[in-house]
């Protein structure tokens, strides 16, 4: 489904990504936690290409791509969901406008079908009351659930989420997690990124620790949580639990 | 009593200059706007070559004055190029307009939180498309009050035109005086003039970010 090969990225003099080597299966669900600078977040701009990296390889269902190849690329980003951790609705556009967009504007699909697909998957994170309203009326974890929705909407191979409950008051967590946990169990390939370590122990097939642009160590959550063997992890996690 | 009557009388006398006021005005930013738009794509170019294009034309028209350039079109452009005095007059407006306009999109457009274009190449929309569907609506929505700003500055230097026989209110204003010896009356209806305008365009950018503001009601 998704191979990363030997991939390395530095900004400037700042080596971010040392080496990467993942491989992730139709239907898993792959946590990748880390302290922040450890090249969590970038790994993942990485894999849809918003990050260029300077080396290595990444194939998105067995297809090498070529980072020179800017329609290969815009192809490919129309297959990989990407939700953020700020949300990055349109803010001039509604909630279905902005489920609709990449519907009628990537995928050419007419008006009228793009309104149907869009209702289904606002319905899906249950926002159907809110369909005509603008961003600025929601509150983060329904912005939040809209954006998994406008990323849905395309049918994505692949969901990246970059730290999307990290920007919510803690109240809202929990709702938008729980859209996250039912995707998982629908059978949708995930790669989160993220500090929710009780989603990672309850969702996660395998649980990646990154630092310092490298994977340390990678397993079942029981492994990570339970028996880490690195001392990096085993600190990182005893600070956080 | 006297100088209200006077102002009176002679309000009519400006008419067609002061629709020669709102004409190069009006000239002048339209072509000022389009300027400005392709001035504001070539300013947030990674090209060096496309980027140093904006900067020259800035670095020229911002470093000149208005009377300068004004001159250049009128003593010599009009004469190269054939052009009457009333277009080489909105011609010197728009370009001038055009340096501070590119600035004011560049600005805008590059205040838009790069999240939007990231959301936007995200769900596979080309560059091109990421501009025109999700960049340029909200810059040019947060561009009006700085736009609404230079619309009114470009009203009022449309009033240097005078200095090359473009009969607008300032000059009608002189000529009128020169014959009638009412300065002080007729320079005030000329100010009349612009201040009816400008408040006019006042409230026009007003409103228009009041319809634009749609999403944050």
């Amino acid at each position: 489904m998704l191979k990363i090969e030997n991939l390395h990225k530095s900004f400037g003099d700042l080596q971010v990504l040392e080496g990467i080597e993942l491989k992730v299966k139709k239907s898993e669900v792959v946590v990748i936690i880390g302290a922040s600078g450890s090249g969590k977040s970038t790994l993942l701009r990485c894999i849809n290409f918003l990050e260029y990296s300077d080396q290595g390889k990444i194939y998105i269902e067995g297809q090498l791509l070529n980072e020179k190849n800017e329609r290969e690329i815009n192809q490919m980003r129309a297959r990989v969901g990407m939700v953020f951790q700020h949300f990055n609705l349109f803010p001039h556009k509604t909630v279905i406008e902005n489920v609709m967009e990449g519907l009628t504007q990537v995928r050419k699909i007419s008006k009228f079908e793009a309104k149907k697909i869009a209702c289904h998957y606002i319905e899906k994170v249950d926002l159907t009351d809110k369909e005509r309203v603008y961003p600025a009326k929601l509150s983060g974890g329904q912005k939040q659930r809209v954006a998994i929705a406008r990323a849905l909407a395309m049918e994505p191979v692949v969901m990246l989420f970059d730290e999307p409950t990290s920007a919510l008051d803690p109240e809202l967590v929990g709702e938008v997690l729980a859209v996250m946990k039912e995707l998982a169990r629908e059978g949708m390939t995930m790669v989160v990124v993220t500090h929710e370590m009780g989603f990672a122990r309850e969702v996660a097939d395998r649980v990646i620790f990154m630092d310092n642009g490298q994977i340390l160590e990678a397993g079942t959550p029981e492994d990570i949580f339970d028996r880490p063997q690195n001392e990096r992890s085993r600190a990182f996690l005893s600070a956080i639990i | 009593m006297e100088f209200i009557n006077v102002i009176i009388k002679y309000i009519p006398f400006f008419l067609p200059a002061a629709w020669m006021t709102l004409q190069i005005t009006i000239l002048g930013i339209i072509i000022g706007v389009l300027l400005g738009l392709v001035g504001a794509f070539l300013r947030i170019s990674n090209k060096w070559w496309i980027n140093a294009i904006a900067h020259i034309y800035i670095f020229v028209i911002r470093g000149t004055p208005l009377l300068l350039q004004l001159f250049i079109f009128f003593y010599v452009l009009r004469q190269t190029l054939s052009l009457d005095s009333l277009t080489a007059a909105f011609l010197a407006l728009g370009i001038h307009n055009g340096a501070y306009i590119t600035e004011i999109f560049r600005g805008s457009i590059q205040s838009i939180d790069h999240g939007q274009m990231e959301a936007a190449r995200s769900l596979g929309m080309s560059y091109p498309r990421a501009m025109i569907r999700i960049i340029l609506p909200q810059a040019f929505k947060r561009s009006i009050p700085p736009l609404g700003n230079q619309f009114i500055i470009a009203l009022k230097d449309s009033s240097l035109a005078s200095a090359i026989t473009i009969n607008e209110v300032l000059l009608q204003a002189q000529r009128l005086a020169a014959a009638n010896y009412k300065m002080l009356e007729m320079l005030t209806i000329a100010a009349i003039f612009y201040l009816f305008y400008t408040s006019i365009f006042t409230w026009l950018v007003n409103h228009l970010e009041e319809w634009l503001n749609v999403d944050n009601k």
